[in-house]
């Protein structure tokens, strides 16, 4: 009798002591972008074999949560990339704050009071930022102080179907793509593109609210090749009237008064298309490297007769481009408490160390100095090794780019679809700048 | 007796419990926040930055002059008058063709009610494979009919409506489920004098069934007057706004100044104008429904 009552309060001890020794969980949560793909993804570990954004950052964040030695539990929260910030502004406001966020360093100026400083932290944490490329550093100080870990550096390419160049006579001798270096040389290889395939010279997707973006990344781009601004006086009044910027929206107005651009395509209806050969060249970002590659591997394909990429043509004076990186804040609240934080600065070290793994599957430049040899060796990226040299963006001081970035996009939009002119829509982005600054 | 009804009728605080919960909702999720926001409307509200004082009409100045909300408001408008009537007539039609015990009218009520459970996702994202430019649907069918295909989505003047037909296509099972409601109040012994009576197709439809369901049909028109007001989903996911802000509504543009460009105050007074102008058009519907029936 006196047996058979031990054993039960034999189990429950050992239940108790098991439960002191266990270190408690600690979660914490993860807002990002980057898509979600649990579907091919859900329970990878293995960051080698991980492609595109989703593939990797879901497989880092499985490994991270498999093997950390504190008991930490990362929480994705995902979102897609288009209302990203306009639900991360209503969680701030609404004190429902994620203890780590991904932002764009092109975001940051607006959120400057919102996230922590991470100068202190990132030392506590065993980050070390001299290892930031110099347009990472750029990218994440504000006013002297560093504001977010930037996990990489992207921007806009050109993404070629070298089948057609062939068939259109635009390549060299060796087979690559001839890459035109003047406004006039663009319409020129257009024109021979048309007459020799019948398809347009660019495909761009123009349509859709998360396709905005497409068209700001192009006019940026054309606008910095001429050393152009589109702040000249000062950063709380744009002036969209100056030759470059006219310059640049000229360029997509020959495009689309020719038909050598695609129009009303979306995202998918875009990368659908250049994949099934609609088009010679492909207006995107440096994240889409890997799936092309992946594409033109395959036989029968559209790509199968050669893929290649270049940094966005310069068209005028000096070779420069829009460039934006990717980075993680710790927004203020966000880490309820100690443990919270100091599981946060332990995850941030795991990206740190796997800033390699995210360069590689997700094709964008690594934000750290010593990592750029060995993406110089990866498929391609001898092509796009320089962009971090001579990419540029706006600055800091420039509030509300987001909005601006949307706005710019859908007057190139608006020429390509609407047969707007290049000062007509120049005049309705100055109008609409005004009421974008309007606000604090 | 008189003890036991001595209660009834007479007013007890106890008897405001029963309420209590409805009016504890309405006033927190409702009247509070209805409140809140045409307070909103006066001041300068930054989204992270917080308030910064009132600004008496500046808002409302300033949105008579921003050429975009014009311009929403326009295409707003448009919209409320392309879709509310097709929404009442062909509602109406297919509650007068489906209205029967036929089994295949049982199966194709639910068809067509069926589109309204899909999110405007999924709504969105079929469609816009139908009005691809080229490769849709769309451009696929005209081009077996030897017809060139066209880009209905970039159309400044073709957008729109196609917004409208997408719209129709996914809520028409609401307007068909009242107006099947409507119908079947109608007593038979109603079709059945008029049967004695000789009466035609069209004669019993004029003088039985549209004057019999004549607050249907003005219930429908209020509830698509007010749901149709409240266009964003289409027409973010599929044209975004454009071409040349042609198809923009206005809960874009509060969504847009207030979320994205964080300004609250100016949101919050373009929301009150949204809200007058549907508060107009509800009340002239019911005022003519109400005008009819006297």
């Amino acid at each position: 009798m006196f047996r058979r009552a031990l054993l039960p309060l034999a189990a429950l001890g050992a239940l108790f002591a098991t439960q002191a020794l266990a270190q408690p969980k600690t979660e914490i949560t993860f807002a990002r972008f980057f898509g979600a793909c649990e579907g091919d993804y859900g329970t990878s570990q293995d960051v080698a074999k991980a492609r595109g954004e989703c593939g990797v950052m879901t497989t880092l964040v499985n490994l991270f949560n498999a093997t950390n030695k504190d008991n930490i539990v990362v929480k994705p929260q995902i979102i897609e990339w288009g209302p990203y910030y306009q639900q991360l502004n209503a969680r701030i406001a609404a004190k429902d704050i994620p203890t780590i966020a991904v932002m764009h360093a092109a975001q940051l100026g607006d959120y400057t009071r919102y996230v922590e400083e991470l100068d202190g932290v990132l030392k506590e944490a065993g980050i070390d930022a001299a290892d930031f490329t110099p347009n990472a550093r750029n990218a994440v100080t504000v006013g002297g102080k560093i504001y977010a870990m930037p996990w990489d550096t992207h921007s806009w390419l050109w993404h070629f179907n070298v089948g057609l160049f062939k068939q259109a006579g635009l390549v060299d001798a060796q087979g690559q793509p001839l890459v035109p270096k003047s406004a006039e040389e663009l319409m020129a290889h257009a024109k021979q593109m048309k007459e020799k395939t019948g398809k347009p010279y660019i495909i761009m997707a123009t349509s859709g609210a998360g396709d905005f973006a497409n068209g700001a990344r192009g006019y940026y781009s054309w606008l910095y090749d001429q050393g152009g601004s589109i702040f000249p006086n000062g950063y709380e009044k744009a002036d969209f009237h100056t030759p470059a910027s006219l310059a640049a929206f000229g360029v997509f107005e020959q495009l689309a008064k020719n038909d050598y651009i695609t129009k009303g395509l979306d995202g998918s209806g875009g990368l659908g298309g250049f994949m099934n050969g609609i088009g010679a060249v492909y207006m995107t970002g440096t994240w889409r490297i890997d799936d092309f590659l992946a594409a033109s591997a395959k036989p029968g394909g559209a790509l199968s007769e050669g893929y290649t990429t270049r940094i966005f043509p310069n068209l005028f004076k000096n070779q420069a481009v829009w460039t934006d990186n990717h980075s993680w804040v710790l927004p203020k609240g966000g880490s309820t408490t100690p443990a919270a934080r100091k599981a946060a600065l332990v995850f941030l070290k795991f990206l740190w160390d796997h800033n390699f793994d995210w360069a590689r599957g997700g094709g964008h430049l690594p934000s750290r100095q010593s990592l750029m040899a060995d993406y110089a060796k990866l498929p391609l990226r001898q092509y796009v090794v320089d962009i971090p040299s001579f990419g540029r963006a706006l600055p800091h001081e420039v509030r509300r780019q987001f909005g601006f970035q949307n706005m710019i996009g859908e007057e190139v939009a608006n020429i390509v679809n609407a047969g707007k002119t290049a000062a007509q829509a120049a005049d309705a982005a100055q109008e609409r700048s005004v009421a974008l600054l309007r606000g604090r | 007796m008189a003890e036991v009804g001595s209660g009834i009728g007479q007013s007890r605080w106890t008897n405001a419990l029963f309420v209590a919960p409805y009016m504890l909702i309405l006033f927190g999720l409702l009247i509070v926040p209805l409140c809140l926001g045409i307070w909103l409307a006066f001041q300068d509200y930054d989204m992270l930055g917080g308030w910064a004082g009132g600004v008496g009409l500046e808002n409302f100045q300033n949105l008579l002059d921003d050429r975009i909300f014009r311009g929403t408001v326009r295409n707003t408008i448009k919209f409320v008058l392309m879709t509310t009537p097709a929404f009442v007539v062909l509602g109406l039609f297919l509650a007068l063709a489906l209205n029967n015990a036929l089994r295949r009218s049982g199966i194709l009520r639910t068809i067509f009610f069926g589109s309204s459970v899909l999110s405007v996702t999924i709504v969105t994202l079929v469609w816009r494979l139908v009005y691809l430019p080229d490769r849709g649907l769309l451009a696929n069918a005209l081009g077996l009919l030897g017809l060139p295909g066209v880009d209905l989505v970039t159309s400044q003047v073709w957008a729109l409506p196609a917004i409208a037909i997408v719209t129709v296509w996914w809520i028409i099972g609401l307007p068909m489920t009242l107006f099947l409601a409507g119908l079947q109040q109608i007593p038979p012994e109603l079709y059945e004098a008029a049967a004695l009576d000789n009466a035609g197709r069209w004669r019993t439809l004029t003088g039985i069934t549209l004057p019999s369901i004549r607050r249907t049909i003005v219930v429908v028109a209020v509830i698509e007057v007010i749901l149709q007001f409240q266009l964003f989903g289409q027409a973010l996911l599929i044209t975004g706004g454009g071409p040349d802000n042609t198809t923009r509504p206005m809960v874009q543009f509060i969504y847009e100044a207030g979320f994205r460009d964080l300004q609250l105050g100016f949101a919050a007074a373009a929301s009150q104008v949204l809200f007058a102008l549907m508060l107009i058009a509800a009340l002239a519907q019911f005022w003519a429904g109400r005008r009819q029936g006297a």
